[in-house]
């Protein structure tokens, strides 16, 4: 038993919404309608579909289409991009692998409760934050992202983000809990409302984010147990200290009695 | 069987079974790792009036250890998960949370879980922060020195509670030397700990005894200085006699640390002062497991 490739038919033309398309189904997959712009047709009508990869495991190779909610509710199973995905990739995934080698679009992992995402390239805005009209965003699960846009979980509850390089505006607004590591610069609105969880960073941000008290320079334990975990996946950011617990501890947002925490790392 | 000269009677223990878990201490030296680990496995020698049995199964090295310091592994058990889960709750909070930079951890994820962090956690009186790291949960409380890092829960085995043997020896200072030389070679054992004083009980019991609501008194069979005046179970030549006590958190440990034991004991040899190995038991009726000394031997 071999997993199963999908090679899209033609580079271009209207998004293809992959919903439903997951390795748990790979047996049925070829003949799933599928929505390609405002038509209904089946997955072998605009895939190419051969044996091929790991067992359980289901290979998208885009060329320019775009594929939306590749992975989206995904329990099981290991899915691997082979060049850029669209939005929604990983959208409320429970479980399993989704592996994009490329880019992916806007709100990748938003509301994702378990499994793990890892975007080679750059993810866009509302990673891991809730999808439009929900209270919450990511509740589990982990996913490392080369750069990403802004909003990085938004209203996340639990779970980890690890963004090796820069995220855009209002990363860990509204947050919940979870941890979000940034290993490049952050935009504006960092941490912004936020009521619980950690945004570890490489260092100080730019300006002193309203609404956080400087708790000083503190060795907080857990980094060693973190950096561990995040090493040994390949997601510890450049920037970050390879040895060393010891960071500023910013303490926010007090504006709404919030107790979460940005970490500075670079106190080492 | 004798073995150099020492006679290995023709018993068994008898031992019971309990409810185990193990959980590795770190701190930032070996000395406040040892602070900690001697305190919380304290006043634990027997359940029947400690609350449960728990001893320090080895010390470990950086690199042994999740967050990379000096560390210990401790063994506690008790008789039943609720009672081992309170047990855990006081001695981790008032043992290793208050000593200097100490954090804990579960040294066993397989079994049901009880709360060690989870109950701690309220200590925080609010800014305890939950962390998710590696698919294990952890609390970081804020103290006085820092934070108290603690994983949310520990992993209940069922182990075994009870294994013995005892050193019937010449006199006080061949039996005292015969049960260090056992000691050692236990607590070499890994899954396996002695939770008695130095590792051995001088004070062995027998069930009940004369006054009312005594469940257990001393064991007048094996009291030399009560030879003669009750029915005595020491051979000839014997003055004094040392029971090591063993918990193990599977049957086997608990085997191979008797064997361990046993054996330490007789390469000594009789010239020693080592007179026989005998074990306790009672009659088997009322523990599940019973560890044969020849068949441990053989």
């Amino acid at each position: 038993m071999t997993g199963l490739v999908l090679t899209a038919r033609e580079a271009s033309g209207p998004p293809i919404d992959l919903t439903g398309v997951l390795p748990e189904r790979l047996a049925d997959i070829a003949a799933m309608p599928v929505t390609c712009g405002r038509r209904r047709v089946r997955v072998d009508e605009l895939f190419e579909l051969r044996d091929g990869g790991p067992s359980g495991t289901l290979i998208l190779r885009p060329g320019g289409a775009v594929l939306d909610n590749v992975g989206a509710g995904m329990a099981a199973g290991e899915i691997v991009v082979e060049g850029d995905c669209g939005d929604n990739a990983g959208a409320g995934m429970r479980g399993g692998s989704l592996l994009v080698e490329g880019d992916c679009g806007a709100f990748a992992a938003a509301e994702m409760a378990g499994g793990r995402l890892r975007v080679a390239g750059a993810a866009g805005d509302f990673l891991g934050a809730p999808l439009a009209g929900s209270p919450r965003g990511m509740r589990g699960g982990s996913v490392v992202v080369g750069r990403a846009g802004d909003r990085v979980g938004e209203r996340m509850r639990r779970g980890l983000i690890a963004v090796q390089g820069d995220v855009g505006g209002w990363c860990g607004a509204r947050m919940i809990a979870g941890s979000i590591v940034v290993g490049g610069e952050a935009g504006a609105g960092l941490g912004s409302a936020m009521r619980r969880g950690s945004i570890l960073l490489a260092r100080d941000p730019a300006e002193p984010p309203p609404g956080f008290a400087d708790g000083g320079v503190h060795e907080l334990l857990f980094l060693e147990l973190m950096r561990r975990d995040l090493m040994a996946a390949g997601a510890w950011p450049m920037e970050f200290p390879v040895a060393g617990i010891r960071a500023r501890r910013l303490i926010g947002d007090r504006t709404v009695g919030g107790l979460g925490e940005m970490l500075v790392l670079s106190y080492t | 069987m004798r073995i150099n000269g020492v006679a290995i009677d023709d018993t068994f223990a008898e031992a019971f079974p309990m409810k185990g878990t193990r959980l590795i201490v770190t701190a930032d030296t070996p000395h406040w790792v040892q602070a900690a680990a001697v305190t919380m496995t304290g006043f634990a020698t027997s359940v029947i009036a400690c609350g449960c049995e728990a001893a320090v199964e080895r010390a470990l090295d950086p690199e042994e250890t999740p967050d990379g310091r000096p560390g210990a592994s401790v063994l506690l058990f008790a008789i039943s998960r609720d009672e081992l889960a309170k047990q855990v709750a006081r001695r981790v909070g008032q043992c290793v949370m208050t000593s200097h930079g100490s954090a804990c951890y579960a040294g066993q994820h397989e079994g049901k879980p009880i709360p060690l962090g989870d109950g701690l956690r309220y200590f925080g009186d609010g800014w305890q922060i939950a962390k998710r790291i590696g698919g294990r949960r952890y609390w970081r409380i804020p103290v006085m020195d820092g934070e108290f890092l603690c994983e949310a829960t520990t992993a209940v085995t069922e182990g075994v509670g009870g294994g013995n043997f005892f050193i019937l020896g010449a006199d006080r200072e061949a039996t005292r030397a015969a049960a260090e030389a056992a000691v050692v070679a236990i607590r070499a054992v890994p899954g396996a700990i002695l939770p008695f004083p130095g590792g051995v009980v001088r004070s062995g019991s027998k069930i009940g005894g004369k006054y009312k609501g005594m469940i257990a008194s001393t064991n007048t069979a094996y009291c030399p200085t009560l030879r003669g005046a009750v029915p005595s179970l020491l051979p000839d030549g014997v003055e004094s006699v040392l029971e090591l006590v063993i918990d193990g958190m599977t049957p086997d440990a608990v085997r191979a640390a008797m064997r361990a034991g046993i054996g330490a004991v007789v390469s000594m040899g009789a010239a020693s002062g080592v007179v026989a190995v005998t074990a306790g038991n009672y009659g088997g009726k009322l523990g599940r497991h019973q560890f044969h000394l020849h068949e441990v031997m053989a």
